[in-house]
């Protein structure tokens, strides 16, 4: 049980750290610029919100099963496709926040740090990423427990593979399924005290940054 | 042993969740008898022949019913003369364990003091689809259709007739040993019952074949027979 | 020193249309709000692009170049100082290393806000806040100083005080500036010439 719990807090550290870089890139590309086609890039986004978790999970077999475009990266039946699987369902929900975040930042700071010399890299770390710090971390947490959380899409493109692809989620349900009651509710209350604990951590972030916001 | 060491596979093996504790068992030996390394990957037959579809790693498959290895059959996604049934099971009525209903036919399911019957989805779950194919050569099933409550899974069916919110449900006698909440009311005899297989085939795509024969030809032996038994499981 | 010719820009009610030129040390920038003063410095400092003209900048043509380089200081209306810094951090923003630290104690002193360097942004007045943000533009050795509406949300009492302190800047400093206001009365203690704008296009 603990290896489960250990693998799955793995996988997810590992797709939140990877959907933290990529997703505040498209935040601020979707909060700051314009251009042709962008409402296309923000229902690709969108679109694991809104679809049943299967169904991303057989688009993302569809990539990157052997006859997808992907295939050759063999990740299916791997802890590798976890991952893959976690970042698809927890990125819409990290833009969601950190694209607010950044749209509250009032770009009249931005602007005069320009005239200030600062490059576009010295304005977004400096001005911006500070300024719409608690929206991010709340899109971190929230990434992250959507990560521990996932289940429909991986159980798609990684399987039920006990020891190499079981996560917190699967293995609840899996127990479920085979009668084994116990133990599923052991897993449920972990699965409770992590939710607590991330909760927990959320909150001593946020009130340690006072000036944190406008 | 050291021959096996040196030929020592990693095999994919997509398994029909109801399978789960008695693979594990059967797995296990077999790791220590041939040294080769067997994955399960467990889920619903549908979902495994959809992965294997897409082109998702498994080198053997065994499926919950003939419908979905047929499926993959006729895209040449199996090997064809690997195909055999391993397995067979047997359909419950099974009832709440305080229940003091008496079934002794099918046709009791169509009384009064029936209201309603869990069965796991008539059109897609394989037990479902074995029920309703049995009850309709009783000619049962047409007088008891509009009772039937249909659950997503055997386990739904099962948790149903657990909880006391339906009278009867009918799931596989392997389900129904899970549980001590249910009863079994009545069994359906071998020969009355609908044949009810558990095919298993390498898969075409697989790319350790020979492996995956061997641990297919394992299933059929005593040993693995004698782990399905422990757990009500038939032979084919 | 400043060209601005037949510099366009399209805004929500008409379009910007200026030709403008002016060596003086400080201009004024006149009209009644809405009439596009605030659209002129940003392009001019290089926030918005203009959609056809020459902005020109001691004979420079800066078009191209992007406001990182374009060595102008801004000091919009409303807040503007970053509420995450201290007033020190504030100031230091824009300075890189080869600006000396003798004057930036200049432009503090002359601006009077030595005691407010350790402050959170939050823990200022409105003036101070003003004299802050000037300061902050001030330290890069801007050739050129702008500043829209500076005693915007003042109170009238302070208004004084603050047009003195702009005096000194262009007087004891001498940056060259460019001040917007609605307010005939004071543009006239500072600047020697001043833009007259209304909807967008110069009148006067």
């Amino acid at each position: 049980m603990t290896s489960i719990v250990v693998f799955t807090l793995w996988c997810a550290a590992i797709s939140t750290a990877i959907v933290i870089p990529i997703g505040l890139a498209i935040s601020w590309a979707l909060a700051r610029l314009r251009w042709p086609g962008k409402s296309i890039v923000e229902t690709i986004v969108a679109l694991p919100l809104v679809m049943p978790p299967v169904a991303t999970g057989l688009i993302l077999l569809k990539l990157f099963g052997r006859r997808g475009p992907f295939g050759f990266l063999e990740v299916v039946f791997t802890w590798r496709a976890v991952v893959i699987a976690m970042i698809a369902m927890s990125t819409p929900l990290f833009v969601r926040s950190a694209r607010v975040a950044l749209e509250e930042v009032n770009v009249r700071y931005e602007h005069v740090a320009r005239t200030l010399g600062a490059s576009e890299a010295r304005v977004f770390f400096a001005i911006t990423l500070p300024l719409a710090f608690r929206g991010i971390i709340a899109g971190i947490v929230l990434a992250l427990a959507r990560a521990i959380g996932e289940f429909g899409a991986t159980i798609v493109v990684a399987g039920n593979i006990p020891g190499r692809t079981t996560t917190l989620s699967l293995a609840i349900f899996d127990r479920i399924q085979l009668g084994k009651d116990s133990e599923a509710y052991r897993l449920l209350v972990i699965s409770v005290i992590i939710a607590f604990v991330a909760l927990w951590i959320n909150e001593a972030i946020v009130r340690r940054r006072p000036n944190a916001g406008p | 042993m050291a021959h096996a060491l040196i030929l020592a596979a990693i095999l994919h093996v997509s398994a029909a969740a109801s399978l789960t504790d008695a693979l594990r068992e059967i797995g296990a030996q077999y790791q220590k008898a041939s040294g080769d390394t067997v994955l399960f990957n467990l889920g619903a037959s549908s979902l495994l022949a959809r992965q294997i579809m897409e082109g998702a790693p498994a080198d053997v498959f065994i499926s919950a019913d003939e419908l979905w290895m047929d499926r993959l059959q006729s895209r040449a996604l199996t090997v064809k003369s690997s195909r055999k049934s391993i397995l067979s099971n047997t359909l419950v009525i099974v009832v709440p364990s305080d229940s003091s209903l008496k079934i002794n036919s099918p046709e009791d399911l169509a009384s009064v003091s029936v209201r309603n019957i869990a069965v796991a989805e008539p059109a897609t779950v394989p037990a479902g689809i074995y029920t309703k194919q049995y009850l309709r050569t009783r000619r049962v099933w047409d007088r008891i259709a509009f009772k039937v409550i249909p659950t997503d899974n055997v386990r739904g069916a099962l948790a149903a007739v657990e909880s006391g919110n339906v009278d009867a449900g009918i799931v596989y006698k392997t389900d129904a040993l899970i549980s001590q909440a249910v009863r079994i009311a009545y069994e359906v005899p071998r020969a009355e019952g609908p044949k009810i297989s558990y095919p298993a085939a390498v898969v075409a795509d697989s790319r350790g074949k020979a492996a995956a024969q061997r641990f297919l030809d394992y299933l059929s032996s005593e040993p693995a027979r004698a782990i399905f038994r422990k757990f009500g499981f038939l032979p084919p | 020193m400043l060209v601005l010719d037949r510099v366009r820009l399209p805004l929500a009610h008409f379009e910007l249309d200026v030709s403008f030129e002016t060596k003086a040390r400080a201009t004024g920038i006149f009209g009644p709000s809405g009439s596009g003063k605030t659209s002129i410095l940003e392009l001019i400092a290089g926030i918005r692009r203009p959609e056809s003209g020459r902005i020109v900048i001691d004979d420079v043509v800066v078009n191209d170049v992007p406001a990182r380089k374009r060595a102008v200081g801004y000091v919009p209306q409303g807040e503007s100082l970053f509420p995450h810094m201290t007033v020190e951090r504030n100031i230091r923003f824009g300075v890189r290393d080869h600006q000396t630290e003798n004057f930036i104690q200049r432009v503090v002193q002359v601006l009077e806000i030595a005691p407010l360097m350790r402050r959170g942004v939050g823990a200022l007045s409105g003036g101070e806040a003003k004299r802050v943000a000037l300061a902050r533009a001030l330290v890069t050795s801007p050739r050129l100083l702008l500043l829209d509406e500076p005693l915007a949300g003042l109170d009238r009492p302070l208004h004084a005080r603050v047009i003195d302190f702009l005096i000194r800047v262009r007087d004891e400093l001498r940056v060259p500036m460019l001040y917007v206001s609605h307010d005939p009365a004071e543009l006239q203690q500072v600047v020697s010439e001043t833009m007259v704008i209304e909807r967008g296009t110069v009148v006067g």
